[in-house]
């Protein structure tokens, strides 16, 4: 077991390794156009001296890449550059280049830094995290004891709750912004009902108030946005683990269970559960990368910070520092979810093994 | 459960700040980078300039500087401009501001391995500083032109302390001149280096605290993607200075910045009155609010005209937009009064150049705006040489130097502006009842600079920022910007004297005189059409006064708002 576990983590690092690789190169591709963002706005009418002149402006675009670290080739091997060799012929580009840079930071612990703010990548995602993760956290595990409760009560009665079957499926169409605007406009609207605060961590849980406060504050702030993650992940969870029950319900050793005398509620408990979760332990390996990325739509509508913030904002001003650093955090909780998964698919299922 | 807990926030001790909504967190602080517009706001309350913009007037006033610099002309190229900063002006150690501070402000806008892109280009036109050795607070500057707009452009950037960034005064040995001279490739220098390090481990962009500002705001808390917390000084300099002028102003002793990225919820938290001041509102949500009866007994509405005109591009490097009747043709397709309707609800006004209505002097009302006249449109196309094909499907060719021409084409735009794409629709639809096809190409917003800068485009649709201050358009209309910030390739002889004698002009009569003329040749040759100038829409509590709406950026005087006697109870 402790073998296996071993070759399964080394698998896991190196395709992490590679996934950021993957991205780093990729996306370094496309540097020209981080340099572009870093440009003065060409929308603004304004300029006074102004760059004016093609020359200039390639002198500026030399500056800010010079200052972001892209001014030295890309890979060990590129097919551009020197000036002497016609274009197309590969050649060595030496240690000196962005990748070595990149992977020998990364060796000692450091992401890099912002190319927008040019604080450290590291500290910057630990910060979203920790307001990503309470959030994520609280809403998956929420969504999973429920989806483990309501489908334990929809396979007892298979041909009915037909109301509530109907409102999951419903609601497994709707997208998560709409819920989480719904829940906004219903419930933190002065038109409606403002039971709930409508953006934000309020700053005062930050401020000078005392503990005693700070706790249900915070909690009151985090209740919409936890309900609106929760209902999104729910009937996706509780309509697959309904199904899967159902149909171990259905099999010879549920009959031979119940003809033990067992009643309904411990059939599925003992016997079938154990059984019906393996596709839904799947589920659960797609659920925790989510928990790391954060969910940029509820964020937006909240105001709340977090890593899917973070990333999509990093995305769009082609922030390659963070956007790696959150690809590599993300992959490595993608790919522990699905080693995670898979032990846990031993254990639920000895027949695997 | 809930109404507890609404009961905790009502104890809370703190003292009441303004709270403004901002989409965005400015994300770097930096005074020399001014990363973009929430960042340049939240510098201007930690920071002072020697002159600021007078939200009452719409012009530069003196702010650090005791008034608006002496103008003196040498010979038919330069320019002196001399100031005199205030007496009272002192950073936040003690120490005054001095003349020695601007010229090091200066020289660090041209120091190697900081972030002076922007302010390296912008401020290249002051070429030295002349200290007066009588008075430490008096300089004068010379500029490398006469034009009247650098008088005002010269006061415009945040003045930093040498005494932290460089205490020995080793950057004095270097001429501002020779600085700017100093090629890329030049071997690093001890001292530029040792004062870059100094400046970079201040980081001013993150911890703007460390470095000493002069202005009336410190920044107590910043919290990423959350909000940012400022405080009044309780002693600031400016409290001496009598009378006080509209730029230093600074009456609210605390603001607070959230940032809330959703409108919708901004809009709540508005009519919640847990945000007090909402700019920059979408005009959909503005009108609604002004009109339910719910809203308009607790805000105040605000609209004023902005300088950001919305801009339909041609790439004229396109053999069929190469000429101006083609383009004028197509200018006919766009019905800019029905989407100013349609979108902005009739709010904005519509131009005939990239000149503001608003602006009296400058804008050249002896011009029309382009009507919306597709039939007008087929008619100019024939003239341009174009032919209809036999068949619906055939669209217009014409047989150009290079061989035979198709007319169809391919606008840009980016994809989150819901206003680019109706106009953009709207002008597809107008160009198809002519027999002309458009392919719509909604771009991501990174990957559309880059469009525009390799050319891949035949039109775009774009908003250009502009201001009343500054009408230098050499960097994206004249020939010699091709390839840099002119991405319609276009230039002409005739457009280019004019640019250039626009930029270069000593009078503001003799400026106003070329801007007309300048107006009118680009509605003749079309290398864009300005469409309208967008409205700014400003929504705040009641109980707030004095909040000087303006047509500039960011919309009103945050620093000059105060509250009126008895404030309302807000819902």
């Amino acid at each position: 077991m402790a073998r296996l576990l071993f070759w399964r983590l080394l698998r896991t690092a190196l395709a992490v390794w590679a996934l950021a690789s993957g991205v780093f190169l990729l996306s370094h591709l496309e540097g020209s156009t981080a340099v572009e963002l870093a440009q003065p706005a060409l929308a603004e009418l304004r300029a006074t001296g102004g760059v004016t002149t093609p020359a200039a402006r390639q002198a500026l675009e030399r500056a800010t890449r010079h200052r972001l670290g892209l001014d030295v080739p890309l890979f060990y091997v590129g097919t551009h550059r020197p000036a002497s060799a016609t274009a197309g012929q590969w050649h060595w580009n030496g240690l000196a280049n962005q990748y070595h840079r990149w992977l020998r930071d990364l060796l000692h612990g450091q992401l890099g830094a912002s190319f927008r703010t040019g604080e450290g990548v590291g500290a910057r995602l630990q910060q979203a995290l920790l307001f990503t993760l309470p959030l994520t956290g609280t809403a998956a595990t929420l969504a999973v004891l429920l989806a483990l409760a309501l489908a334990q009560y929809l396979a007892g009665r298979p041909r009915g709750h037909g109301l509530l079957r109907g409102a999951l499926v419903g609601l497994q169409a709707l997208p998560l912004f709409v819920i989480a605007l719904g829940l906004l406009l219903l419930f933190a609207n002065p038109e409606t009902l403002a039971w709930f605060p409508s953006y934000g961590l309020e700053q005062a849980t930050d401020a000078e108030l005392d503990a005693g406060y700070q706790l249900p504050l915070y909690l009151w702030h985090m209740t919409l946005p936890v309900i609106a993650l929760t209902l999104s992940a729910l009937p996706e969870l509780t309509l697959q683990l309904t199904a899967a029950l159902e149909a171990e319900l259905g099999t010879d050793y549920a009959t031979t269970a119940r003809a033990k005398g067992l009643a309904e509620r411990a059939v599925i408990r003992h016997h079938a559960l154990r059984n019906a979760l393996l596709p839904s332990l799947a589920q659960l390996a797609e659920l925790l990368p989510a928990l790391v990325a954060g969910a940029v739509v509820v964020e937006v509508a909240f105001a709340l910070p977090g890593m899917g913030r973070l990333l999509a904002e990093a995305a769009a001003a082609r922030d390659f520092p963070v956007l790696v650093g959150g690809v590599l955090l993300v992959g490595a909780a993608r790919l522990l979810a699905l080693l995670i998964t898979d032990f846990l698919s031993l254990w639920a299922d000895p027949r695997i093994r | 459960m809930a109404l507890l807990l609404q009961g905790c926030t009502t104890k809370r001790p703190t003292e009441r700040a303004l709270k403004i909504r901002w989409a965005h967190d400015p994300e770097n602080l930096d005074p020399l980078a001014l990363a973009n517009q929430t960042a340049i706001d939240a510098l201007y309350l930690l920071n002072c300039s020697l002159l600021q913009a007078d939200f009452t007037t719409n012009r530069f006033a003196p702010a650090l500087a005791e008034a608006l610099p002496s103008v003196r002309f040498l010979g038919d190229s330069l320019m002196q401009l001399q100031y005199t900063i205030r007496p009272e002006a002192t950073w936040d150690t003690g120490r005054p501001v001095l003349a020695t501070d601007v010229a090091f402000t200066l020289k660090l806008m041209f120091c190697p391995g900081l972030p002076t892109e922007a302010p390296s280009s912008q401020y290249r036109f002051i070429r030295e500083i002349l200290l007066d050795p009588r008075n430490p607070r008096r300089f004068t500057f010379v500029c490398t032109s006469q034009a009247v707009e650098y008088v005002q452009a010269s006061g415009d950037f945040f003045v930093l302390p040498e005494a932290v960034l460089d205490p020995r005064g080793a950057m004095r040995r270097f001429t501002l001149a020779e600085l700017q001279r100093r090629p890329a490739t030049a071997a690093p220098n001890a001292v530029l280096q040792a004062v870059a390090r100094r400046y970079t481990a201040a980081t001013p962009g993150q911890t703007p605290a460390r470095l000493p500002g002069c202005g009336p705001y410190q920044l107590v808390k910043w919290e990423k993607d959350r909000y940012l917390r400022f405080r009044r000084k309780p002693h600031w300099w400016a409290d001496r200075v009598r009378p006080r002028p509209f730029t230093l102003q600074a009456r609210p002793a605390r603001l607070d910045y959230v940032i809330v990225p959703d409108a919708a919820t901004a809009s709540l938290a508005l009519q919640r009155g847990d945000i007090d001041v909402f700019p920059q509102m979408p005009t959909r949500e503005f009108t609604r609010l002004r009109q339910a009866s719910t809203t308009r007994s607790n805000l105040n509405f605000y609209a004023t005209a902005s300088y950001d005109v919305v801009t339909v591009g041609f790439n004229t490097r396109h053999p069929a937009l190469s000429d101006a009747l083609t383009r004028q043709a197509l200018a006919h397709c766009i019905d800019a009064a029905g989407i100013l309707k349609g979108t902005e609800l009739g709010q904005g006004q519509r131009t005939v150049g990239l000149v503001s209505p608003t602006d009296r002097l400058n804008y050249n009302d002896s011009l029309a705006p382009v009507p919306f006249d597709p039939a007008g449109a087929a008619a100019l196309l024939r003239r341009a040489g174009w032919q209809r094909g036999a068949a619906a499907a055939d669209g217009w060719q014409r047989n150009g130097a290079h061989g035979p021409q198709q007319l169809r084409l391919v606008m840009r735009y980016r994809a989150d502006e819901q206003l680019f794409a109706t106009i953009a629709l709207q002008f597809q639809a107008a160009a198809a009842s002519i027999g002309v096809p458009v392919s719509l190409q909604p771009t991501e917003s990174g990957a559309f600079s880059m469009a525009l800068r390799s050319g891949e485009f035949d039109m775009y649709v774009r908003a250009l920022r502009g201001n009343p201050f500054m009408f230098n358009f050499t960097s994206f209309l004249h020939s010699q910007a091709i390839g840099a910030g002119n991405t319609l390739g276009y230039g002409s002889p005739r457009s280019d004297q004019l640019i250039e004698a626009i930029a270069a002009a000593s009078t503001v009569q003799r400026r106003a005189q070329l801007l007309r003329q300048f107006q009118a040749l680009m509605q003749q040759e079309m290398p864009l059409l300005p469409l309208f100038f967008l409205s700014n829409h400003i929504a705040a509590q009641k109980r707030l006064v004095d909040l000087h709406p303006t047509s500039l950026k960011p919309g009103f005087a945050a620093m000059a708002i105060g509250e009126a006697a008895a404030p309302s109870t807000s819902p």
